[in-house]
């Protein structure tokens, strides 16, 4: 269940603003209005990690601030999510 | 309000939410919902059949 | 600061539901230590049914006068410290449950980053109007059935043979006063009104009651011990398979009926779907994820589910003990509870309710000749709930997996396995250990009810009673109190929920209610409640 792969991967918090979705950590910040437009964004700012068909695994936890207070005792959980880079179209 | 004093809202206040297109805007119904519900619906089927056979306390003991 | 669920241990020390397993199992601890003859528990200030005066010739037996109205659990059941928990009197042993829960849930509201003086002042105007209104529940006239009148020989008078249900609804009752009527006083006890903390701490303390019934039972006979063990384990069994079912069938069903009746969008038939069928807000949350809506989306839905659920749990209760299963079926009426009433709070305390209801009807049709284990109907509905809330999350995670690589792909996107645990009710766990030790305690030392581990069953009862009677009922009045204060009617007339709250309607009385009673009656008709009225009916004549 949290046993790690050899490819590299890299830590982002996901948040929601209302309007968009805004992934970060602490070198960058990108945000747009659906997660495929998001995962692009990030797929061109961190172009330079996965060169020489390395592989980059980003992985984007949801900050469940963004949840009301009174919601997150029933849930504190949204989601997750793995984003597998080069994206294979 | 800061955060801290206000247990309704998160980051998210809901008067910043957009909620216009969370009842309007339906796609059209496709294959893969029916396989989805059908299948779900099949599921229970087998899962009721198997349950009642099993659990000593259904109505089939 | 963040709030990630980023490793299996996140959120330990700063979510309710772990504090629950926290609060839960410190005094579970605290019970199993009368196994060494350290009785800590036995302070907890629990309510008798009282009035002004006694009539003439009326004995002090299940009716009490108004200056013993509360009692410490211990001075009744300790084994090592009767004398000094009987010491306390009323007040005393009020003023010591406050002290000690109040440094116990501060610590906790501490962890999770509240506001700790709002909420200390929020959590002693609610614990003392909790005692208050617990207090008048009491009163013989809302209280007393026609057979405790005979016990302690009354003369006949009209009462509401409501039993401990009649707090419960004047608890939700003055909740729901403050909470639609006095809303800038609801809003600041909000910081303290966490019905889903106290009736997860509330589940846990039920995990030593579900352990502790067959060790009641023991003392009427070991064959009813026996049968008790049995039954709670078949509970055990029948829900989980009552709940597969019911998820794969309600789930479905709501979803076709928002996206071809209401034609509402796909995202929102999801999540719609997952709250009036599975676990209401929890699974509103889990699904929005699930099917990476906006989170919007699951925050409108919860908005409607904590309204419809105070609804179920003011109707369901009393329709289910006086219109159907009624007394013939309490098990599958606790059942169907679990799987009809959304959030945890709202199913637990109609489970409560209608295990008051039952036994008050049972004791009354059946003029006490039929005495029913208390709690066993409550456990039926939250053994449902239990497997629901766990299945969300394998739920939630088979239909990221559906949507994302199949019905809205997306190019490049995985779903962590992890996402299971980090929506698993942590709460469970203490619920499961509470029940398993002292099940273990009955089948192992306490050598299944026989003679010879009866001195181990009587110790572990000092322990348990205090935490499974006096505890667990506390924490059910405070979410009662609280599921009132945080519940605004006037939500329904919000214009953005327009058809939302039409698709519930529909969905959950025409659809869900009956389906979950057919499902419960497919897998609980065959189980019958053990009857615990002969002699000597509890070991220390409780």
């Amino acid at each position: 269940m949290f046993k790690r792969n050899k490819t590299k991967t890299l830590d982002m918090t996901l948040t929601h603003d209302g309007k968009n979705w805004i992934a970060s950590n602490k070198t960058i910040k990108l945000a747009a209005s659906s997660l495929g437009e998001l995962d692009r964004k990030i797929e061109n700012a961190l172009r330079d990690e996965f060169v020489d068909n390395k592989r980059l695994n980003v992985f984007m936890a949801f900050d469940n601030e963004a949840i009301p207070m009174w919601i997150r005792p029933y849930m504190n959980h949204y989601f997750n999510r793995i984003l597998v880079l080069p994206i294979q179209r | 309000m800061t955060q801290e004093n206000n247990t309704d809202f998160g980051s998210l206040n809901t008067e910043d939410l957009d909620t216009s297109s969370v009842l309007e805007g339906a796609e059209e119904w496709s294959p893969i919902e029916t396989k989805l519900v059908v299948g779900s619906f099949i599921a229970a089927g087998i899962a009721l059949i198997i349950g009642l056979i099993i659990v000593p306390t259904s109505i089939l003991h | 600061m963040s709030k990630i669920q980023r490793f299996w241990y996140s959120g330990m020390l700063s979510t309710e539901d772990w504090w629950a397993v926290w609060l839960g199992l410190a005094f579970f601890s605290l019970g199993l230590l009368t196994l060494l003859g350290i009785d800590l528990v036995g302070w907890i200030a629990y309510p008798s049914k009282w009035v002004f005066n006694m009539p003439e010739g009326a004995i002090s037996k299940k009716i009490v006068t108004i200056d013993k109205a509360f009692y410490a659990l211990g001075g009744k059941y300790s084994l090592t410290a009767r004398d000094t928990y009987q010491s306390l009197g009323p007040i005393g042993s009020i003023l010591v449950t406050y002290i000690i829960f109040t440094i116990a849930t501060v610590t906790g509201a501490y962890f999770q980053k509240w506001d700790v003086k709002r909420y200390f002042i929020g959590w002693t105007f609610i614990f003392f109007l909790t005692y208050l209104v617990w207090f008048i529940g009491h009163h013989a006239f809302f209280a007393a059935s026609a057979v405790d009148l005979k016990r302690s020989h009354f003369p006949a008078m009209f009462t509401l043979s409501l039993g401990g249900g009649a707090s419960f609804i004047l608890a939700l009752m003055a909740g729901l006063i403050i909470g639609n009527f006095f809303k800038p006083l609801a809003r600041y006890l909000s910081e303290a009104a966490k019905p889903e903390w106290f009736i997860k701490t509330a589940i846990v303390f039920l995990g030593v009651k579900v352990g502790y019934l067959p060790i009641k039972a023991a003392a009427t006979s070991e064959k009813i011990g026996h049968a008790l063990a049995d039954l709670t384990l078949d509970l055990f069994i029948a829900g989980a398979a009552a709940t597969i079912v019911a998820y794969l069938i309600f789930w479905p069903g709501v979803y076709t009926i928002s996206r071809l009746i209401f034609k509402l969008p796909r995202k929102t038939a999801a999540v719609l779907a997952s709250a009036i069928s599975i676990c209401g807000v929890s699974a509103a949350v889990a699904t929005g994820g699930a099917v990476r809506a906006r989170p919007v989306v699951s925050i409108m839905v919860s908005s409607l589910v904590v309204v419809y659920a105070v609804i179920e749990l003011v109707i369901l209760p009393g329709v289910f003990t006086h219109i159907w299963p009624g007394i013939k079926d309490p098990m599958v009426a606790g059942a169907a509870m679990g799987m009809a009433v959304k959030t945890d709070g709202a199913d637990a305390a109609a489970g409560e309710l209608l295990d008051e209801f039952m036994r008050a009807k049972m004791d009354e049709t059946s003029n006490g000749t039929v005495i029913w284990p208390e709690g066993i109907i409550t456990v039926s509905a939250v053994m449902t709930k239990i497997w629901i809330d766990m299945f969300i999350g394998l739920w939630a995670f088979l239909l990221a997996m559906i949507w994302v690589y199949k019905i809205e792909r997306q190019e490049g996107e995985k779903v962590p396995f992890s996402e299971v645990w980090f929506r698993f009710p942590k709460f469970v766990l203490g619920y499961f250990i509470a029940w398993f030790v002292y099940l273990g305690i009955f089948f192992g030392p306490g050598h299944g009810g026989s003679a010879e581990g009866m001195s181990v069953l009587k110790a572990a009862e000092a322990g348990a009673v205090p935490v499974e009677k006096g505890m667990r009922k506390l924490f059910f009045m405070l979410t009662f109190m609280s599921l009132g204060i945080i519940t605004d009617f006037k939500k329904l007339a919000e214009a953005q929920f327009s058809k939302m709250i039409w698709v519930y309607f529909i969905a959950l009385f025409f659809f869900i209610i009956p389906v979950a009673s057919i499902i419960a009656y497919l897998f609980h008709h065959g189980m019958t409640l053990p009857n615990m009225a002969t002699p000597g009916s509890a070991l220390l004549g409780g």
